[in-house]
């Protein structure tokens, strides 16, 4: 038993040095894992969560503004809240193309740009996914999810 | 140094518990700004509408200590919350994701405390507090000014909420309060000097003038369909603005409900309990002079303290009238020097200050009635009642009455709506003289500390306390036997049922003055406490309906929005009500409003102070809005419908 969790433990660690590594992650997100305790055990979940939900809301309804008229506005302002948001959680990759996104010119760099965000956020969600699976292994293990140490 | 922290009563220390006001279109950044804070262990409302922060604000000035909120929401603008909370005294910190120069020097401009740059850290907001601090001592500052009173600022003293209730204690028990007032009341002015409380906001004094405007107004549109907004259009009075005309509307409505019932009612002796202040207030600016009966002014503390005095200043009269039989009043009245009320919550022997103007019991200086008074109390007393129940001839003059006291008679009744305040049907008016004694009290009651302190439990006291404790009775009976002057060493507590009363009454005996107090007090102070919880709970109801003052739609609405408030309301984390999740932004702003203020009534009234100066810190522009909310409350307690289950609350759920 105790070596299974200190498996699944290992996996853990390492898997979420390599996203931090990879620029998946920052240290927002090594923030936002210490506000998660005893007493709000789904914390990071949730925001996470929540984040997610806002990127698919946003991308929907900025790629649904882009090629009909020329709202940028309304543009800019989805891109400007996605990068606030992904900058609070540490989505570090997320917030690079939505910065780059900012500097788009014109509808095709735009579109461009969204199809990015929208990349990026996937490939996020799909990450995190799997780190919360091996979250949940291991408590069901009877293991304890280890402080990972960023630096 | 305490504070109360909102949702369980139990005492933290600042800054545990600050009241932070959140706001953010961002759920994610909401979410996680509230996390943050709470770590930070302060209080949270988290609201991502901007508009509803600004209703949150409005409906009452008292209920955060600290604002943070993002700049850049498409649906509003954060600096109109920022400017809005800069009116109302409070720090407000700008969030943004913008670093550059140009955004950090524009929120500083415009006067924002302190500036952060998304992502906030939680070290930056762990320091917070210092901002509510420094605002505090601004307003200390400011208010101490006008008070001969130079205490430094204690720790206590900026501490938000104990801060604020001391500020406006040490404000009224100064004694520069008294001059303040008088002075208030020789200006007239729109603008409010120093009044005691923390908030800069100008008052709007609703003149005779300008409420007939107002009248005509809703009148012209048709009362179901007066919004503040179309009102205020329609009044077109520059430098007035919608949320007078809110919470003005908001008493209006309720002083016709009052004035609807009221004539329903019998205007009987019984019907002193109403407590209509407002009404009164409301009345006389509509000039129903004979709005007699029932009305009779129970002025609250906070009344006489900040409102009479700008409006009727012939509203006040002497506190101690009130707590005396009919013929304790008058006999008072020989008295000039002497402080013998047989006041029941004053000394027996202490003289009253020479500016006892507070209290008032009864007002409309019209009435042909003795004039009771204290020296140089303010007058104006009006005793409908009386006229209505018979009158007894009170003997003896009074000093200076202006107020004058409707003829007591000898009859039973009459001597009940006489004592008035200890009557047991009497709620307000018992209530309101305590609340209203306080201040006074507060000063003559030099050589006695019980009844200052009861008294300003009294205050807080509901209605029914009242009952329980003292036995109404002995007042009542009081009346033939006392038709002579009160001469403390004469009152007799003759005639029926004045065994009790003798303990009050003879304070005469000036040996023996003060005994009753402690006895009469006692009961008293144990009612406060039996009571307080559940008055609070109570109060926390009532005072949800500050909220409507600020709504633009018509009342029958607001019922709407209050009863899912209440289903919803909880006394727990915020977080509970708050869906951070884009729901239907309605339900969220719903939950909030109703939340928000049940924790700030809450705080308010489980503060360690019951007294009016919490009252006072209502920085509501309207003269009638602290009237109106004793009122309420008082409606509350004594158990008749409330004003809140007028407005559709049918019950209040337990904390």
């Amino acid at each position: 038993m105790n070596t299974i969790v200190a498996q699944l433990q290992r996996q853990f660690q390492d898997y979420i040095v390599s996203l931090y590594q990879q620029g998946y992650l920052d240290n927002q997100f090594s923030e936002l894992r210490k506000l998660q305790d005893e007493g709000t055990p789904d914390f990071v979940a949730e925001v996470v969560s929540l984040f997610f939900d806002d990127c698919a809301k946003l991308i929907s309804n900025m790629s649904r503004s882009l090629p009909d008229n020329v709202d940028f506005k309304q543009v800019d302002s989805g891109v400007h809240q996605l990068k606030g948001s992904s900058s609070s959680i540490g989505a570090r990759r997320v917030k690079n193309v939505c910065i780059a996104f900012k500097e788009c010119c014109d509808v095709q760099n735009r579109e461009g740009c969204l199809q990015q965000v929208d990349y990026e956020y996937k490939m996020l969600k799909t990450k995190l996914q799997d780190l919360f699976n091996l979250e949940q292994q291991i408590l069901q293990a009877g293991g304890k999810i280890p402080q990972v140490d960023i630096n | 140094m305490e504070f109360k922290s909102a949702e369980e009563g139990r005492i933290e220390k600042f800054p545990v518990g600050m009241r932070v006001l959140a706001v953010d279109d961002n759920p994610t950044c909401l979410r996680k700004l509230e996390e943050l804070l709470l770590r930070c262990k302060y209080h949270v409302t988290k609201t991502m509408e901007s508009k509803k922060a600004l209703e949150m604000l409005r409906e009452n000035s008292n209920m955060f200590d600290l604002v943070i909120s993002d700049v850049e929401m498409p649906d509003a603008d954060g600096f109109k919350l920022l400017e809005t909370g800069l009116e109302m005294d409070l720090p407000v910190i700008m969030l943004s994701a913008h670093s550059d120069y140009d955004s950090v020097m524009k929120g500083i401009l415009h006067g924002a405390c302190d500036y952060l740059v998304k992502p906030v850290a939680l070290k930056e907001l762990q320091n917070i507090w210092h901002h509510v601090v420094k605002k505090n001592i601004k307003s200390y500052a400011k208010n101490i000014g006008t008070s001969r009173q130079l205490l430094p600022p204690s720790q206590s003293d900026l501490v938000p909420g104990v801060s604020k209730k001391r500020k406006d204690k040490v404000n009224d028990s100064g004694d520069d309060d008294d001059s303040d007032r008088e002075e208030d009341d020789g200006e007239g002015s729109e603008q409010d000097g120093d009044e005691s409380g923390t908030r800069k906001k100008p008052r709007v004094v609703w003149s005779q003038e300008l409420h007939q405007k107002f009248v005509n107004a809703v009148q012209q549109l048709g009362l179901d369909k007066a919004v503040p907004k179309k009102i205020l259009d329609l009044m077109n009075i520059e430098g007035l603005t919608r949320e007078n005309v809110a919470s003005h509307l908001q008493k209006y409505r309720l002083y016709l409900k009052k004035i609807d019932e009221g004539q329903q009612q019998n205007m009987t002796p019984d019907a002193f309990g109403t407590r209509d202040s407002s009404y009164f207030q409301m009345a006389q600016l509509d000039g129903l002079r004979d709005f007699t009966a029932t009305r009779q002014l129970p002025s609250s503390g906070l009344l006489s303290r900040s409102h009479l005095t700008k409006i009727q200043p012939h509203l006040y009269s002497s506190i101690n009238l009130q707590g005396m039989n009919s013929s304790g009043f008058i006999q008072q009245g020989h008295h000039q020097s002497s402080s013998n009320s047989a006041n029941p919550f004053g000394t027996y022997h202490s003289t009253l200050p020479p500016r006892i103007q507070n209290v008032n019991l009864f007002q409309r200086t019209s009435s042909p009635l003795e004039s009771l008074q204290f020296p140089r109390s303010k007058c104006s007393a009006y005793m409908g009642d009386f006229k209505s129940i018979g009158d007894r001839p009170i003997g003896g003059g009074f000093v200076d009455s202006c107020m004058s006291y409707g003829s007591s008679s000898t009859s039973l009744p009459s001597a009940s709506t006489n004592t008035l305040m200890l009557q047991g049907n009497y709620t307000q008016p018992l209530h309101t003289v305590s609340s209203v004694n306080q201040p006074c009290i507060e000063k003559t009651l030099s050589n006695a500390a019980s009844p200052n302190i009861s008294v300003q439990g009294l205050s807080r006291l509901p209605s029914q306390s009242w009952q329980g404790n003292l036995n109404t009775t002995r007042f009542l009976s009081n009346s033939s036997p006392l038709n002579h002057a009160f001469f403390p060493d004469q009152v007799t507590c003759a005639g029926n049922n004045l065994g009790d009363c003798s303990s009050l009454v003879s304070a005469g005996n000036p040996g023996g003055g003060m005994q009753c107090e402690p006895q009469l007090l006692g009961g008293f102070l144990q009612n406060i406490n039996s009571l307080d919880g559940q008055k609070w709970e109570q109060q926390n109801c009532s005072m949800v309906n500050n909220t409507f003052g600020n709504v633009e739609y018509p009342l029958p609405g607001d019922n709407m929005v209050f009863r899912e408030n209440n289903a919803a309301r909880s006394k727990g984390v915020d977080e509970s009500l708050m869906s951070p999740i884009e729901n239907s932004g309605n339900v969220n702003s719903q939950e909030y409003v109703g939340k928000p203020s049940t924790m700030v009534s809450a705080e308010m009234m489980k503060s360690g102070k019951p007294e009016n100066a919490h009252i006072d810190n209502q920085n509501q522009h309207d003269v009638f809005d602290d009237i109106m909310n004793e009122m309420m409350k008082q409606e509350e307690n004594n158990g008749m419908v409330s004003v809140a289950a007028r407005f559709g609350f049918d019950s209040f759920p337990p904390p």
